[in-house]
């Protein structure tokens, strides 16, 4: 599904170089739940945002179903960010100015065709997360939790392969982890491949296997059953 | 996620860019925009003011223009568009009063040769207009006008009789004391009677009444044409009025024939008949339906001229002030902008978004602007008649024009600016 081979990232500010990732190499199976660990600053959100192709390495390849989209122009990649990931972020980032429903609609204002059941599927997953009666509601008006499950409902919209979470429960409390945590486990089960950042090993106990980032390369990588 | 799904993904992406925008996707953008204008309505408000303003301006000032081309257009209706008058009296005052003193030298004569010279140019008829003679017929007196003028007179004026008999040339030669009334004279007189063959005495000589002109009501400056009497002008020159000059020769020029050379013919040959020689001022004035249009064209030219830049002046003014605060609110706006890009919004969608919001936020200012100018358009006319305004399609092409263009001119960099974030540090 995902193979990355000597990813190779280094940031250009005014002149000075930083370099955060030196060569990573792994590949994600399909339908795999991954951790993403690490100490703070050693180039995980980096990493995802390459994996999310909101970024581009400044070397190496990355391969997503066998296909190289390091040569794709923003309107292909925009493309398949519409359609293939789903993201989940640590602060949410919701639209405060549209309700919970329009925030998960947001996603279809790109996709074409407009699929015509748009609405249904935003309401049954906003149902699945609980929040079927919220539907309405500006998101303001929501605890931390509730408002982190419409932003998973909004990353599964458009029925993704792959979800990639940056510190999804890091802004939580361990009732709304837990929570999120089981969504995760759920849709997991469905055959959905996710890449999570977590700083917190019980989080991380989630997952099927455990990457380990340290100085911006692979430090580990564990399976367990 | 199969190699087909993302080759179809590329191909589908692909076949957008070279498809530029399809429209329900843009329809789908602008109405989103639309929602982000409403929720800081204060702030829309704000971006639409100038663009209102301008607006209004841009309508009155239309609106004017198409009041003044109404006019004209009334005016040359009213006139003939393909009539020529000859007023005795120089000066430049339009009009039939004119200077008496000056009004004395225009002479049967001078029609003659006109018509003589002239005549397969242009059907000729010369004539006096009298206002406010009295009439009398059995025991109902009033006051109305007589036009006294040959038999070419309805030829000329395109004005017929509607029953009974014209003025013929029998009538003209023998100084014949019959009359052709109008509608409202023969009303004021007999009531619902016939009038043919009814007796009635202009200034205290005695007519008989031989036709009845056809109604044409209520001319576009207010009065009313019906309000006349037509004898031959032979008649009203030696038995009611006792005048040997005449106040005016109409001519009608016909189909073959240029307006503006028979007006240079007829001037020529009055000058030469009454040995003027320029810079000495005519006497006599010569007015066709181009003239009036000058002159009203000419009054109204300053404050269309005036209105028509302080309207671009606020619109752009307005577009600055749009396109500043569309800038500063970019920075609130730049995590919306980020999350967009992470959702799968292009360059393009962000950029159509935030055109989107511009345009939208002009357009509304000139829905404001149009009714605020339409205001004085609608209302002025009724306060001073004089004043010609109107409302045209032209007041919401040319809105429509100038409010999307200063959307589309302003709020193209802040949306730039927007679309080229990077959406890694949009979203940090
Ligand atoms: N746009 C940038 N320009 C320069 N340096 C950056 C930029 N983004 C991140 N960095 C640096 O890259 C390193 C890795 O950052 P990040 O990927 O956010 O780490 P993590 O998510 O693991 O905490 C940090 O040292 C950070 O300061
Ligand atoms: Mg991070």
């Amino acid at each position: 599904m995902i193979e990355l081979s000597n990813i190779v990232k280094t940031y250009l500010t005014g002149g000075v170089e930083t370099p955060v990732l030196h060569g990573i190499n792994f590949t994600v199976e399909e339908g795999e739940f991954v951790a993403l660990m690490g100490p703070s600053g050693t180039g995980k959100s980096t990493l995802m945002n390459i994996l999310g192709l909101l970024d581009r390495p400044t070397g190496g390849s990355y391969r997503l179903a066998g296909q190289d989209l390091t040569t794709l122009d923003d309107n292909g990649l925009s493309a398949i960010r519409n359609k293939r990931i789903g993201f989940v972020f640590q602060l949410f980032h919701l639209l405060p100015r549209v309700s919970v429903l329009q925030n998960v609609l947001l996603p279809f204002l790109y996709t074409e065709p407009y699929p015509p059941d748009a609405k249904e599927r935003a309401k049954s997953l906003l149902q699945s997360v609980g929040l079927g009666d919220r539907m309405s509601f500006k998101p303001n008006a929501l605890s931390g939790g509730q408002q982190q499950r419409v932003a998973i409902a909004r990353a599964l919209v458009n029925e993704p392969s792959i979800i990639l979470a940056d510190e999804p429960t890091g802004n939580l409390d361990s009732v709304a982890s837990g929570e999120i945590l089981e969504i995760f486990d759920r849709i997991h089960r469905e055959g959905r491949t996710i890449v999570m950042v977590t700083h917190e090993p019980d989080v991380a106990a989630h997952a099927q296997r455990v990457i380990t980032l340290k100085d911006g390369a692979v430090a580990t990588d564990e399976r367990r059953n | 996620m199969s190699a087909a799904d993302i080759a179809l993904d590329v191909t589908t992406s692909r076949r957008h860019r070279a498809a530029g925008l399809r429209p329900v996707r843009l329809l789908r953008l602008a109405r989103h925009a639309a929602g982000a204008l409403w929720s800081q309505k204060a702030k829309a408000f704000l971006m639409m003011i100038g663009t209102a303003v301008g607006i209004m301006l841009l309508t009155a000032v239309v609106g004017l223009s198409a009041g003044v081309q109404n006019r004209i257009n009334q005016i040359t209706a009213f006139f003939g568009p393909r009539s020529i008058m000859v007023f005795a009296g120089g000066g430049h005052l339009h009009g039939a009063g004119g200077r008496a003193e000056a009004g004395t030298t225009l002479k049967l004569q001078d029609a003659q040769a006109i018509q003589s010279q002239y005549g397969y140019e242009a059907v000729v008829a010369p004539g006096i207009f009298s206002g406010d003679a009295n009439v009398k017929a059995g025991g109902v007196g009033t006051q109305t006008h007589i036009v006294s003028s040959t038999p070419d007179y309805s030829e000329a004026f395109d004005w017929y009789v509607q029953e009974g008999e014209p003025i013929d040339s029998d009538d003209e030669r023998s100084m014949a004391r019959v009359a052709v009334l109008g509608a409202t004279v023969a009303t004021n007189l007999f009531g619902a009677e016939d009038p043919i063959g009814k007796h009635l005495f202009i200034n205290n000589v005695p007519f008989v009444v031989k036709g009845l002109l056809t109604s044409k009501g209520t001319s576009a400056m207010g009065f009313d044409q019906d309000d006349r009497i037509w004898i031959p002008l032979s008649t009203g020159m030696n038995r009611v009025f006792h005048q040997d000059y005449i106040r005016f020769i109409r001519l009608k020029v016909r189909p073959d024939y240029q307006v503006a050379s028979v007006v240079d013919q007829i001037t020529q040959l009055l000058r030469q008949r009454h040995r003027i020689v320029p810079p000495e001022q005519d006497d006599f004035r010569i007015i066709t339906p181009d003239f009036i249009a000058q002159r009203v064209q000419s009054m109204a030219r300053t404050t269309e001229l005036v209105g028509g830049a302080l309207a671009l002046v606020a619109l752009l003014v307005g577009g600055v002030v749009l396109m500043n605060i569309l800038l500063l609110s970019l920075s609130e706006r730049v995590p919306e902008i980020g999350l967009k890009r992470a959702l799968g919004a292009r360059q393009r969608d962000i950029l159509v978004e935030f055109l989107s919001e511009s345009v939208l936020v002009s357009l509304f200012g000139m829905i404001l602007g149009v009714l605020l100018g339409l205001v004085p358009v609608l209302v002025i006319p009724r306060l001073f008649p004089m004043m010609p305004m109107a409302v045209s399609w032209k007041t919401f092409a040319y809105a429509a024009l100038f409010s999307t263009g200063v959307g589309l001119l302003f709020g193209v960099q802040p949306a730039r600016r927007a679309a080229k974030l990077n959406p890694v540090e949009a979203l940090r």
